[in-house]
């Protein structure tokens, strides 16, 4: 009820937005320009391009929960794996996650053919964490909700068409992507409200930290296909984590492909469905914390076993294929409003992880014109034509 | 009054007359935001089917105005212009002045079709799925129109949604008709042998 009500809100905010902002509907003359062929769903790297000489502006707020536990294709029973440190097993050990992330992204298309976006995020982080008998008896509780929050990595990407069949209409695309994901996240969250004494102080694992802390290049590919009333395509991208951040790792490399199709119902409502497949590499080590002043490890002491699998470097990444269903609504000119729902259809996880269980999200999109654009100014009068 | 004196005032009159409809037709224009041509040439021929698929081409209305429309069912912008042309249709249809309409829609004619009929749209509308005709006018954006005068020469660009039930757009067409039809009593005079 809680999680719901935090969503209903999230979801007000942006409707709120959409309706009390009617100055763009202002801005609107009339005119239809280029990129008609480009529609994407917004939450694909890429989507959402403005006409040129225009900004855009887009909040997205999603919940992703996470849970149960999955090692391969197989799920995990928590209570299989919680025990005493020494013998292989954990003592605490995650069971559900909460992610409710609020993103928020400008852009601005310089020329027909290349647009800049910039998007930060604001990550809040729950994650419900059981305790082994020994725990249960010291603490007197069952577990414990680990939290954590802050704004993330801010990514900055490039969006070059290299080719399109057609100069106004496209019905044939292809994009290149290319840009950087630089480190405003946090790093070094650490715990502040956990049962077992001397834990407080101590760094959170990787999963609750808010950002990879490297400049991480990205680089991708989108084709994307329309034919009346359909739009679909394919991004593909890849996120590099070439270097180690302060604590002396990096994330695993990333590669994310969607396969997108939308079709228009009605002249406001456009239909979409994805495959979304993602495969990311596991940790490259310990965070110094962990490594070297043996936080996370059994009595503190780097030699001894983890105290949970979240703090095991190798139990992150793997290949997920989900699928998202989803709309796209047009109440006012030059805004759009998309609801989507993501499913999992496979995981074969490093693990023992979280596996992903849902993810809900809403996107508010506005394009506002500047005085440059051709919706003010109008197409050139063809000089061919003797104009 | 003399002679010269009222020759004087008579053409100071006519062309203080005459200035001020050509500075009146020039003021609809600039309302409705026209970009004349510097040179004016002919506007490119083409050959279409209607929604029936009877085959229309440009020739079809020479001797005519014709307002040459370009929009799509996907263009909200056309959609908002359309109902005032099939007004400005309705009072210039008379005066012998044309509306031809070309949607670029590629692929479902029968949504055009819903379209015309839901919009009660009376003037031609002709199909280009394959955009020939589109590229032939340098299309870049929704909707756009172009002013065809009786000769087929081409005497204006419109790009973006206009009120084409306005008083400045009558005035305009009614410009492109009054050319029309001083043309043709030209031709009538010809013919009867009062201009050699």
């Amino acid at each position: 009820m809680k999680l719901f009500k935090r969503f209903l809100t999230f979801l007000l905010m942006i409707l709120s937005f959409g309706v009390f902002l009617p100055a763009s509907a202002l801005a609107y003359i009339g005119l239809c320009c280029a990129h008609c062929g480009g529609n994407m769903p917004l939450n694909i790297p890429g989507g959402g391009i403005p006409e040129t000489h225009e900004f855009r502006f887009k909040v997205n707020q999603s919940f992703m929960q996470m849970g149960p536990l999955r090692d391969g294709t197989d799920d995990v029973d928590r209570t299989s794996i919680l025990g005493a440190p020494p013998a292989g097993r954990f003592a605490a050990v995650p069971d559900e996650m909460r992610m409710y992330m609020t993103m928020f992204g400008g852009a601005y298309s310089f020329t027909d053919r290349f647009a800049l976006m910039v998007m930060g995020m604001y990550t809040v982080n729950d994650m419900d964490m059981a305790f082994n008998n020994a725990l249960v008896g010291s603490t007197g509780t069952n577990g414990f909700t680990m939290n954590s929050s802050g704004f993330g990595d801010t990514q900055v990407l490039g969006k070059y068409r290299l080719y399109s069949n057609d100069s106004f209409a496209p019905t044939r695309q292809i994009s290149l992507l290319a840009g950087l994901s630089l480190p405003s996240g946090s790093i070094t969250k650490e715990f502040s409200n956990n049962p077992v004494g001397g834990q407080n102080g101590t760094i959170l694992p990787y999963r609750m930290q808010l950002g990879s802390g490297t400049v991480d290049p990205i680089i991708g590919l989108t084709y994307q296909g329309s034919k009346d009333p359909w739009w679909y395509g394919l991004n593909a991208i890849y996120e590099g984590h070439w270097y180690d951040n302060d604590q002396g790792y990096h994330q695993g490399q990333e590669f994310r492909a969607d396969l997108y199709a939308m079709r228009q119902v009605h002249s406001k409502i456009v239909l979409e469905s994805q495959l979304n497949f993602k495969y990311e590499g596991t940790y490259s080590d310990q965070p110094y914390n962990q490594r070297v002043l043996g936080q996370g490890h059994f009595r503190g002491n780097p030699a001894n076993g983890f105290l949970s699998p979240l703090n095991d470097p190798n139990n992150y990444g793997g290949e997920k294929l989900s699928a998202t269903f989803g709309a796209q609504f047009q109440p006012f000119p030059l805004q759009v409003l998309e609801l989507q729902a993501t499913l999992p259809i496979y995981q074969n996880l490093n693990g023992p992880q979280l596996q992903d269980d849902f993810a809900i999200m809403a996107a508010w999109y506005i394009e506002i014109p500047t005085k440059r654009s051709k919706r003010f100014v109008g197409t050139k009068a063809p000089k061919e034509l003797g104009f | 009054m003399t002679g010269k004196k009222f020759i004087a005032i008579f053409l100071t009159g006519f062309f203080l007359v005459f200035a001020n409809a050509a500075s009146g037709h020039d003021a609809d224009f600039e309302t409705m935001g026209i970009v004349k041509p510097r040179t004016v040439k002919s506007a490119p021929d083409f050959d279409l089917q209607d929604l029936e698929g009877n085959p229309v081409s440009l020739d079809d209305f020479k001797g005519k105005p014709v307002l040459l429309n370009f929009w799509a069912t996907w263009c909200q912008a056309c959609k908002e212009e359309l109902p005032a042309m099939q007004r400005l249709y309705e009072y210039l249809k008379p005066q012998g002045i044309e509306i031809v309409a070309i949607s670029i829609d590629r692929n479902d004619k029968d949504r055009i079709k819903k379209y015309v009929k839901e919009y009660g749209l009376t003037f031609p509308v002709l199909w280009d799925p394959d955009q020939k005709v589109r590229r032939g006018y340098y299309i870049m954006g929704l909707p756009t129109s172009y002013l065809v005068d009786s000769e087929g020469k081409l005497q204006g660009f419109v790009s973006g949604a206009r009120a084409w039930d306005s008083p400045a757009s009558k005035g305009v067409m009614e410009s492109l008709a009054g050319d029309m039809g001083q043309r043709m009593q030209k031709v009538a005079e010809a013919k009867s042998g009062h201009i050699k």
